[in-house]
């Protein structure tokens, strides 16, 4: 009967201002690389003092709707898998139902400055660890000038292929591989468990369909909506069964991202595979950074620090700037790419796609 | 030729998910409260309501697009 006893903040027109912008620049993020608007959603969120778990499961009661309506458009363009998608997701929905139980409890533990902390954390270790060996990947695929190409298959995926395991074998027509469900168990529990912690799975997901499955970059990106969907959704369930999702949050955010998501789908069509890695890494690896100066606020907001006002203040604006330099970055490289890819393409950008 | 654009769905699309954010705005307190009980069906409420926006707002978002002139390439 009672409201769950958390802070629900007062929306300020600012706010909805921003959310609707930050909305729509996740939702580019989203359409174009199938994940990752909620990296920046998140943190932006508690920038503006929603605290952790409700700016998080906000995110994701947000993400599954715009996950919905993205997969349903790239599919019009062949770049969905939908049945690695739910294979993956099937996995994925355990991961994430567990996740939100930790989260939960380090909440009833630890308070709102130990769930900050853990999200803060896990926002820093998974987004330098896997955006630094996706930057790799992309800077590797532009140095041996065959940035045009579909991806190579990494030298991963290729041993995971050749696995035989009888009875679990599954072969996913889109994605054109042929792989053990054994291995792609791990693999969508991962990226579950990941989406309930930073409400971003794909990080996850996306790189793991790519370098151990072996799927291209367009393929995983967009199967990764299938994903982000059924995570979404059961996570919101989850979430919502304890009072946390700020609805309003949700809705405005979705009004933004709605517009940002078509058009990173539309994006998709213009730009050489390999862009895909950039924008994820370049986002990935500066939303770690602004993630990582607010950390020892944290800390010293549970007592295991000891800094000033004043110094806590500036590591939360520099943390901020980051996140706008996070989101100005790859809305900035995926506009440009479609501009580039809309010059060099033979069909101008206004006129109607064939039927 | 070129097809022609659909401004009347585009307009009507706009009214449905303009109305829902309308009411979001009006009650925004009433709504905030019920949608975080946490008793009964309550809990449904928040994914309900992210499925009737998605649909509306999601229609609105692409005949915007669409009106707009901004469309993808079919390989």
């Amino acid at each position: 009967m009672e409201p769950a006893a958390i802070q629900f903040i007062d929306l300020q027109y600012g706010n909805v201002l921003a959310l609707f912008a930050i909305g729509f620049v996740g939702g580019l993020v989203s359409g174009f690389i199938g994940s990752g608007g909620a990296f920046v959603l998140t943190p932006a969120m508690m920038s503006m003092g929603v605290p952790g778990v409700v700016a998080v499961a906000s995110n994701l009661c947000h993400k599954f709707p715009k996950a919905l309506v993205g997969a349903y458009q790239r599919n019009k363009f062949g770049h969905v898998d939908v049945k690695l998608g739910l294979v993956m997701a099937v996995s994925a929905a355990i991961g994430v139902w567990l996740g939100a139980d930790i989260q939960h409890h380090i909440k009833e533990n630890f308070g709102e400055p130990g769930s900050n902390l853990y999200v803060s954390l896990a926002f820093v270790i998974v987004l330098t660890i896997v955006g630094g060996f996706v930057l790799h990947d992309a800077v590797t695929v532009y140095r041996s000038g065959h940035s045009d190409e579909q991806e190579r298959v990494s030298r991963l995926a290729r041993w995971v292929q050749s696995v035989e395991i009888p009875g679990t074998m599954m072969h996913f027509r889109t994605a054109n591989v042929r792989v053990s469900v054994l291995f792609t168990l791990p693999l969508g529990f991962a990226t579950g468990l990941l989406a309930s912690i930073i409400a971003v799975g794909g990080f996850i997901g996306v790189p793991g369909m790519m370098y151990v499955l072996g799927a291209p970059g367009l393929i995983a990106s967009a199967t990764e909506l299938v994903i982000a969907f059924v995570m979404g959704f059961g996570g919101t369930i989850k979430y919502a069964l304890h009072g946390l999702v700020d609805i309003r949050l949700a809705l405005i955010l979705l009004a933004g991202s709605l517009f940002g998501i078509q058009l990173g789908v539309i994006g998709t069509t213009y730009v050489k595979p390999f862009m895909i890695k950039v924008v994820m890494a370049a986002i990935m690896l500066i939303v770690a950074v602004s993630r990582g100066l607010v950390v020892p606020v944290y800390l010293t907001e549970l007592g295991r620090l000891d800094l000033a006002p004043r110094t806590m203040a500036w590591l939360q604006t520099a943390s901020f700037v980051f996140l706008v330099l996070a989101l100005c970055t790859g809305g900035i490289i995926i506009i440009a790419s479609m501009l580039r890819g809309h010059r060099v393409g033979a069909m101008p950008l206004k006129e109607p796609a064939p039927e | 030729m070129e097809r022609s654009k659909p401004y009347p769905q585009l307009i009507a699309s706009g009214i449905v998910s303009g109305a829902l954010y309308l009411l979001l705005y009006l009650y925004e307190r009433e709504i905030l409260t019920a949608f975080t009980r946490t008793d009964g069906w309550y809990p449904a409420l928040p994914v309900v309501a992210a499925f009737v926006f998605s649909f509306s707002h999601g229609a609105f978002t692409a005949y915007f697009w669409e009106v707009v002139g901004i469309k993808g390439r079919k390989k």
